[in-house]
């Protein structure tokens, strides 16, 4: 378990590493954090000639506020995302997912842009992201991009970034009126890889219970080879009156038609496709009331205790 | 050298704290990894990744080509090198499986070395042996050990229908009246999965030839000192006192470190062809491919019951995996899990067969209670039987365990249990975990839609076993002539604070304040010969060394001192490290003082008397085997949706006799509980269909997390002394031993209202939701 021989490089900028990256072209690797990419090299499951270390590169790590907009840097750490008051306060769902990222050593380490670019299908950044419609910016030599989520997560382990293209940050859409936000995941052990999971984000239009359901997303990960938004599920609840939708027949009948339309969820030694469903329709189930409870401004909506992430 | 500042009238018996510690905290401990040798080089091995296949060739031109690569190794270079290379534990005349040190011709696992490449580097061997080029024609597999017997294919042609070896005890026909009369007979065949022992610190070694001297060093990873060095010996035809054997810290070994390995041997060997020292660490991936199996089995179990729940007989039919290459002899250990299956109850017929098969897997290797699986299908059985004859299964096995009062007694398969206070621990356990009270709230949450279980398991476990050269022990202590104290002993402690139980030995039996105290362990070169750790031996057979030793020092220091005082020597009283006169507090001497006299002033010795304060005993048992027992008493909660099972409470009650150090026998204890959670939920060392192992990292192999397990709580019965030295029996291995079944019958417990039975482990929270749904629920 000792990785093959590569070159190591630590560029200063983010212009200058997307011009190592052109000029190496497919031998060369982004390292950030490292926490996924480095147990694959001492497996030797991949082998790059060269690695280019993003940690001196200037501009890369930060949380700002830009009013209706929260915009954090790629280089972030999953740690300091987790402890950060405006992202709890403007993004809690994302605060939400960050202690179920592994271990707190993991998250010490663990970049929201090593995470995104990454893009394990069961893991939580990349689908909070998609839950949220968050916009992922990009720096290659042909200038900057920004990517709609849901166009980011092509496929497992695939993302639309270009290979001379840096993810340099990401920008969250700040919540706002009557919003509830829950996530819930099931795995064998705490920290271990979701083998299902649910993310919600709702926002009501109204006063009192007699509101109606303005914006629903509905994000799964552990349930496909990428992230998945339960769009079907989604438009069923959208316009609907929340008092209809926080019984808990109708939990479970979202969560069941979250599953609906799942045509790839992956089978292993964790559990069969059919398992995952099951679970997965408990997690959206629970999330769901969780997040609704919060839009109601009834309690606080979902900040999932660790206990409860591991069963 | 290590020693302990805390002062004690007697120090057996408390909680004396580990003298281990303080390095190993500090990081400061010396693991084979930590050796480092003048120009050593790094072993690789190039494994094969086929389950099974013909090599049809080896090119290592391109390997060797690679700066820094000094040799690659096959087969052909060193299995022919090899002498003899039998155990000494299993002698050299048992029909010992295949076990050659390099594949020959056929790769049988995937992860079968087929190659040893050797370099400057760890880094470069690797590159090296990605360079190896080795041409495979793949064959068809024998994947799974439950079909070997069908299948066209053999993993060794000398072995018609994949049958390693097969033992039994008297045809079942013998016993078919007690089934016949019997109000209720259960049969059911309980399946285990493939878990393995997982130390933290891996497998390895760095052996060093001098080809000047004839001499062979080997830093080891190893529980058995002594058996790396007559293993070495004997495999490279040298001379035994040509070899010296050092293993300083091991982390970790629950039985895979007990005898030296395929790999061991080929780094033995391929020492005597290298011009420096040469290390090979395992890593995890190796480890978790190819360093052995345990546990993979299945047994059907009969019990026959009258109408009052009495237990007239048990049977076990009982089949294991051994895999491709297993280490050691795998069929003696199988056959001792029929014998043991009437286990600590009062069961009056029975017999048993054994059959260990071979697959193309991994190998069996010991792990922790080889034979725990008499323990597994005894208690899943009895709480299956208890639930169909609608008995409390506390109240079934208190009404069959043996107690004090019925020993000695001797099973129907001739295994003779003695000083054993079983039906004591259940009782105890089930006051600690309040098994009333914890009905009531099981009634309670299950109105509430809450599942939650209890599970009991009982079992006699046979420790410090005497045959062969695990009989006898030695112990050499010397009181150097400042008076500070050596104790001199085999050693093989893994973690099993094996330091610090000699040091409180020692300094009881020698009347010695604790500090004065320090023990040398774990090479050869300066130690008595010891069998190592293994089987629960080394809290008994360590002190009877230390007692026999030290009663040979009480005599000499009580003579010395009485000359010097002008007493009797019946009024001499050894404390504090001081030989004092009864009656008469000023009147005394230091150990150091009398040993000053000892070693530099031989006139003033009594006449006759030796010089120095030295002596070497060796103990002999008396007993075959100390039995050991407990009753482990688990509660979980179930959540039906997704399966997941939470241990909420454990409870251990125990019987090893006197305890030298508690907090010692609770660590065994605890670590032992904690692996049998992992291998009753979580850890599955799987392979697939095609024999491909699929749980290579620990990503997938899932080892227990202490947010895994509850709070372990013990009750300690101390009723029943073993009759080996002090009255301590061995209690290495009982964790691991009770808690699957445990845990299986609190799971049981919980889903009884959906009338799940539960046959097969490990219990995935996927496998309960199956379950559940294939009851309807």
């Amino acid at each position: 378990m000792k990785p093959a021989p590569f070159e190591y490089h630590a560029p200063a900028s983010a212009k200058e590493t997307v011009e190592l990256l052109a000029e190496l072209g497919e031998g060369a690797k982004l390292i950030a954090g490292g926490q996924s990419l480095v147990p694959v090299l001492a497996l030797r499951l991949a082998v790059f000639e060269h690695l280019i270390d993003l940690r001196n590169v200037a501009g890369l790590r930060g949380i700002e506020d830009r009013g209706d907009a929260v915009w954090i840097g790629a280089g972030t750490t999953q740690a300091a995302i987790g402890r950060s008051g405006l992202v709890a306060a403007k993004v809690p769902l994302l605060t939400r997912a960050t202690p179920l990222i592994g271990h707190f050593q993991i998250r010490n380490r663990g970049t929201i842009g090593g995470s995104l670019a990454h893009a394990e299908a069961a893991a939580e950044y990349p689908a909070a992201a998609l839950t949220l419609d968050a916009v992922i910016e990009t720096l290659s030599p042909r200038g900057q991009r920004s990517i709609p989520a849901a166009r980011f997560f092509t496929g497992i382990w695939s993302t639309a970034l270009e290979p001379d293209e840096l993810l340099t940050g990401v920008t969250f859409t700040a919540a706002a009126g009557r919003s509830g936000f829950a996530i819930e995941e099931f795995s064998r052990r705490p920290g271990d890889f979701a083998v299902a999971g649910a993310a919600i984000a709702i926002e009501l239009d109204g006063d009192g219970d007699g509101a109606q359901i303005r914006r629903c997303a509905i994000g799964l990960f552990g349930l496909g080879p990428t992230p998945l938004r339960a769009a079907a599920a989604e438009a069923a609840v959208t316009g609907s009156h929340v008092r209809d939708a926080r019984t808990d027949a109708r939990a479970g009948e979202i969560g069941r038609a979250a599953m609906a339309g799942l045509v790839s969820v992956p089978s292993d030694l964790h559990g069969p496709a059919a398992y995952r469903t099951r679970v997965g329709a408990a997690l959206v189930a629970a999330a769901w009331r969780r997040a609704v409870t919060e839009a109601l401004g009834e309690a606080p909506g979902g900040a999932l205790s660790e206990e409860a992430a591991g069963g | 050298m290590t020693t302990v500042g805390q002062a004690a009238a007697r120090y057996a018996g408390s909680r004396v704290r580990r003298v281990e510690d303080a390095r190993l905290l500090a990081g400061a401990g010396t693991f084979v990894d930590d050796v480092t040798r003048p120009g050593m080089l790094h072993a690789c091995f190039v494994r094969s990744p086929h389950p099974r296949a013909t090599i049809l060739g080896i090119d290592a031109a391109a390997a060797l080509a690679l700066p820094g690569v000094h040799a690659v190794f096959t087969a052909a270079d060193l299995n022919g090198d090899v002498r003899e290379a039998w155990y000494t534990g299993i002698g050299k005349d048992v029909p010992d499986t295949p076990r050659p040190p390099l594949a020959e011709g056929e790769a049988r696992f995937a992860g079968d070395p087929v190659a040893l490449v050797v370099a400057d580097s760890r880094y470069l061997a690797e590159d090296a042996a990605e360079l190896v080029d080795v041409d495979y024609d793949p064959l068809p597999a024998v994947a799974d050990y439950a079909t070997a017997a069908a299948s066209q294919a053999l993993v060794h042609e000398g072995y018609p229908g994949n049958l390693a070896g097969r033992l039994g005890g008297a045809p079942a026909e013998t016993v078919a009246d007690a089934f016949a009369a019997a109000a209720h007979v259960v049969t059911e065949t309980i399946w285990q999965q493939a878990y393995a022992a997982v130390p933290m610190e891996t497998r390895g070694l760095v052996a060093e030839w001098s080809a000047a001297s004839g001499e062979l060093s080997v830093w080891a990873a190893t529980q058995a000192p002594h058996e790396v060095r007559m293993f070495s010996a004997r495999l490279l035809g040298l001379p035994e006192h040509r070899v010296r054997v050092i293993a300083r810290d091991v982390g970790g070994g629950f039985g895979l470190k007990v005898a030296p390995m395929r790999e061991d041997m080929c780094v033995l060997l391929a020492a005597r062809r290298l011009p420096a020292a040469v290390k090979w660490i395992e890593d995890r991936q190796e480890n978790l491919m190819a360093a052995g199996q345990a546990r993979h089995e299945h047994g059907t179990a009969r019990i026959a019951l009258d109408d009052r729940g009495t237990i007239l007989a048990a049977t076990l039919d009982h089949v294991q995996d051994v895999g491709a290459y297993p280490t050691p002899w795998p069929v003696g250990t199988g056959a001792f899990v029929g014998m043991n299956f009437p286990g600590p109850y009062r069961v009056a017929r029975g017999t048993f067969s054994h059959a260990s098969m071979f697959s193309s897997t991994v190998g069996r290797c010991a792990y922790r209670g080889p034979w725990a699986f008499e323990t597994l299908a005894r208690e899943v059985v009895l709480d299956i039987a208890a639930r169909r004859a609608g008995t409390d299964p506390a109240e079934l096995r208190r009404r069959n365990l043996l107690g004090v009062g019925d020993m000695p007694f001797t099973n129907p398969n001739g295994v003779t249990y003695d000083h054993m206070a079983s039906l004591e621990t259940l009782e105890r356990a089930l006051a600690i975990v309040g098994y009333d009270a914890f009905r009531s709230e099981q009634a309670a949450a299950r109105a509430a839609g809450r599942h939650l279980g209890i599970g009991l398991s009982c079992y006699a476990e046979p420790t410090a076993g005497a045959f062969g050269y695990y009989a006898t022990e030695g112990a050499t202590i010397r009181i150097e002539p400042s008076g500070k104290v050596n104790v001199y002993v085999a050693g093989g402690s893994t973690g099993n604070s094996l330091e610090t139980t000699v040091v409180q030995l020692a300094a009881d039996a020698l009347g010695a304040d604790i500090a004065d105290v320090a023990t040398v362990q774990g090479d050869t070169a300066v130690t008595p010969f010891g069998a190592g750790t293994g089987g629960s031996r080394s809290g008994p057979m360590t002190a009877g060394a230390v007692g026999e030793t030290a009663a040979i020092l009480r005599a000499k220091l009580t003579a010395l001192a009485a000359h010097q005082l002008e007493a009797a020597e019946a009024d001499i009283e050894l404390a504090h490290s001081r030989a004092g006169v009864r009656g008469d507090p000023d009147a005394g001497l230091s150990y150091g003082e009398l040993a000053d006299i000892a070693y530099f002033q031989p006139h003033r010795l009594p006449p006759g008397m030796t010089a120095g304060l030295e002596a070497s005993g060796r103990y002999t048992a008396g007993s075959r085997q100390l039995w050991a027992t407990a009753t482990h008493a688990c509660i979980c909660e179930v959540d039906v949706t997704t399966g997941a099972v939470r241990l909420l409470r454990y409870v251990v009650g125990e019987d090893c006799g006197h305890m030298i150090n508690p907090s010692v026998v609770e660590g065994q204890i605890a670590g032992g509980v904690v692996q049998g959670i992992g291998g009753a939920l979580l850890e599955e060392l799987a392979y697939d269909g095609d024999g491909n192992p699929v749980a290579t990292t620990f990503m997938d192999y899932l080892l227990p997390t202490a947010a895994d397990v509850p709070l372990i709580e013990y009750g300690h019965v101390e009723v029943s002394p073993g009759p080996g030295p002090g009255g301590y029996k061995g209690v290495g291995e009982g964790g691991a031993i009770g808690a699957p079944p445990a845990v299986v019958n609190a799971v049981a417990d919980a889903l009884a209202p959906f009338g799940v039975t539960i046959t097969r482990l490990p219990l995935s929270p996927a496998s309960i939701v199956a379950l559940l749904e294939e009851a309807g629920a």
